[in-house]
């Protein structure tokens, strides 16, 4: 029953085929001389590639998505990773909430809290940080946790956690420790998980930053709007260069966190 | 759980404690601040911008237009996710997981990026358009529609789905699967009479998180269609930030019908669930 057969093979490739066809559509058009009523571009070129590195406004795009990507990997799981571990470990009760609280960004959508976010950090009750790409830090947090407490739970339920710390005061070792060296190492997969999907998350928002810091902070997405309704050629270099940071940002997580398990 | 001294306690609470408060000021407060302005005009409280919208049939059309688009997206998703995670689960864990990181970005390619691909592909000179009416299959299609959103929107959902179902599919073991071939089932018997009804209840959960990603999708309607897409999110979009149409008050009033509109049918599932679990 459980032969993985060349059939099954076929349908996962072409299932990984449909998910990158619009990925290969706006590389394509990124390299086209001109793709205007044909089904394929006429012919290549790196033009417009060279074009927008002219662009300022390019360069200054993305070093502020990198600010916004990694200053919320920088924050985020020391926030969010403890209060998971702690929660499963001591606080059942507590877990419980987490359970529902984590629920509430996906029945609330972002607009809606960054219309809340809007009316208390602009000033009104003498903390501004919209404007500022700290609001996104912080705003994307609540964002994530899904992503880091979905992952991580799935790792925790399989692991006997009484039993360690049983094993692990048994040995001497304090719970700070046993949290540390013994829990944390355990549920690696999940938090490598979480870490590449907050990283996604906060280059791919455009809800947030449109709404709460626009001009004043433009990133990869605010760009893009304001790149939309030209020509295409640039959007479409943007867009393929939003990839590449997803990809190589998604292959360091990946590897410096498979390195240090192995340190 | 564990037994642990007053003084741990205190430390892990401590350590529990600034994502609470990340919570507080970042999640719970917006939307106390949203329920907050709902229920207020310019001068005064009233509630007058509910009374707006409920009478508005501008306002009720654009709910309705997110509905249609959501329940048909969300079905779309598990129509095409549920296989699609059935077949995965069937892959070396490698591969598995693989897809899953695959899979996220998938359900974060909303926006500008996920409409101008579409655009590219089946615009009025998309690659797609101008192949399927030469052999004959599509007359004309416009990107810049409803149908157009609700393609584009099945792009994310089909991938969110696979990532809901995934997990939930444990529930279904090998040892089961072997019982039914054992006694002779077929594939499509050991699904309809097995499978699903064992997933039933993950599945309802999962259409209702589709459902309610759906209607909370801003960004792609916003970059496909732009303004005038009748859906909730752009009416809210264009009351906070527009030029001409800017009432913030009308916005939050929008906004929370719109979060009661997503939050009562979790809130029943949850429900049905636990009476359920009961019963048992």
């Amino acid at each position: 029953m459980h032969e993985r057969s060349a059939r099954d093979w076929i349908w996962v490739g072409l299932l990984g085929c449909l998910q990158l066809l619009p990925i290969f559509a706006i590389f394509l058009n990124s390299v086209a001389v001109d793709w205007a009523g044909t089904i394929l571009p006429d012919g290549y070129t790196l033009a417009h590639v060279q074009n927008i590195l002219k662009d300022p406004r390019f360069l200054q795009s993305i070093q502020n998505s990198l600010i916004v990507g990694f200053g919320s990997l920088l924050v985020t799981p020391f926030i969010v990773v403890p209060a998971i571990l702690v929660a499963h470990c001591y606080f059942p009760t507590l877990d419980k909430y987490l359970a529902a609280l984590v629920i509430l960004p996906y029945a609330v959508p972002g607009i809606v809290l960054a219309l809340g976010l809007l009316r208390i950090y602009s000033g009104n009750y003498g903390i501004v940080l919209n404007g500022s790409p700290w609001i996104l830090i912080f705003g994307y947090m609540p964002l994530a946790a899904p992503l880091y407490y979905v992952p991580i739970k799935n790792n925790l339920r399989a692991l006997r956690v009484t039993e360690l710390f049983e094993a692990g005061r048994l040995l001497g070792a304090s719970d700070a420790l046993i949290l540390w060296r013994v829990v944390l190492p355990c549920v690696r997969q999940g938090l490598i998980i979480g870490l590449v999907m907050n990283f996604t998350l906060a280059i791919s928002d455009f809800v947030y930053a449109n709404l709460l810091v626009g001009g004043h902070f433009p990133t990869l997405q605010i760009f893009m709007g304001v790149l939309n309704g030209g020509s295409g050629r640039k959007l479409s270099v943007l867009i393929t260069t939003y990839f590449v940071v997803i990809f190589v940002a998604t292959a360091i997580v990946v590897w410096v966190t498979s390195r240090r398990s192995e340190a | 759980m564990i037994d642990i001294s007053a003084k741990t306690r205190i430390l892990a609470w401590l350590a529990a404690m600034p994502f609470l408060l990340v919570v507080l000021m970042f999640e719970i407060a917006p939307l106390l601040a949203v329920a907050a302005n709902s229920i207020q005009t310019e001068t005064s409280f009233s509630l007058s911008n509910y009374s707006e919208i409920l009478t508005s049939k501008f306002y009720l059309g654009s709910f309705k237009v997110s509905f249609l688009i959501s329940i048909a997206t969300a079905l779309i998703g598990l129509g095409i996710g549920l296989p699609a995670a059935v077949l995965l689960k069937r892959m070396p864990g490698r591969v598995q997981q693989f897809v899953v990181i695959c899979s996220n970005i998938g359900a974060n390619f909303t926006g500008f990026p996920l409409a101008f691909s579409f655009v590219i592909m089946l615009g009025v000179s998309g690659s797609f358009t101008l192949l399927l009416q030469r052999i004959g299959l599509l007359e004309d299609f416009n990107i810049y529609s409803t149908s157009g959103l609700v393609i584009a929107y099945s792009y994310f959902q089909i991938q969110f789905a696979i990532l809901l179902v995934l997990p939930s599919l444990a529930a279904i073991t090998a040892e089961i699967e072997e019982a039914a071939h054992l006694v002779g089932a077929s594939r499509f018997a050991f699904w309809w009479r097995i499978g699903l009804p064992i997933l039933a209840p993950s599945l309802l959960g999962s259409f209702l998180l589709l459902f309610a990603n759906a209607m909370g999708t801003y960004a792609t309607a916003w970059a496909l269609v732009g303004g005038s897409a009748n859906v909730v999110t752009i009416r809210i979009g264009e009351l906070t930030a527009g030029d001409v149409f800017s009432d913030p008050y009308l916005a939050d009033a929008l906004a929370m019908l719109l979060v009661v509109s997503l939050i009562l049918p979790i809130v029943v599932e949850q429900m049905f669930l636990r009476t359920k679990d009961r019963d048992r």
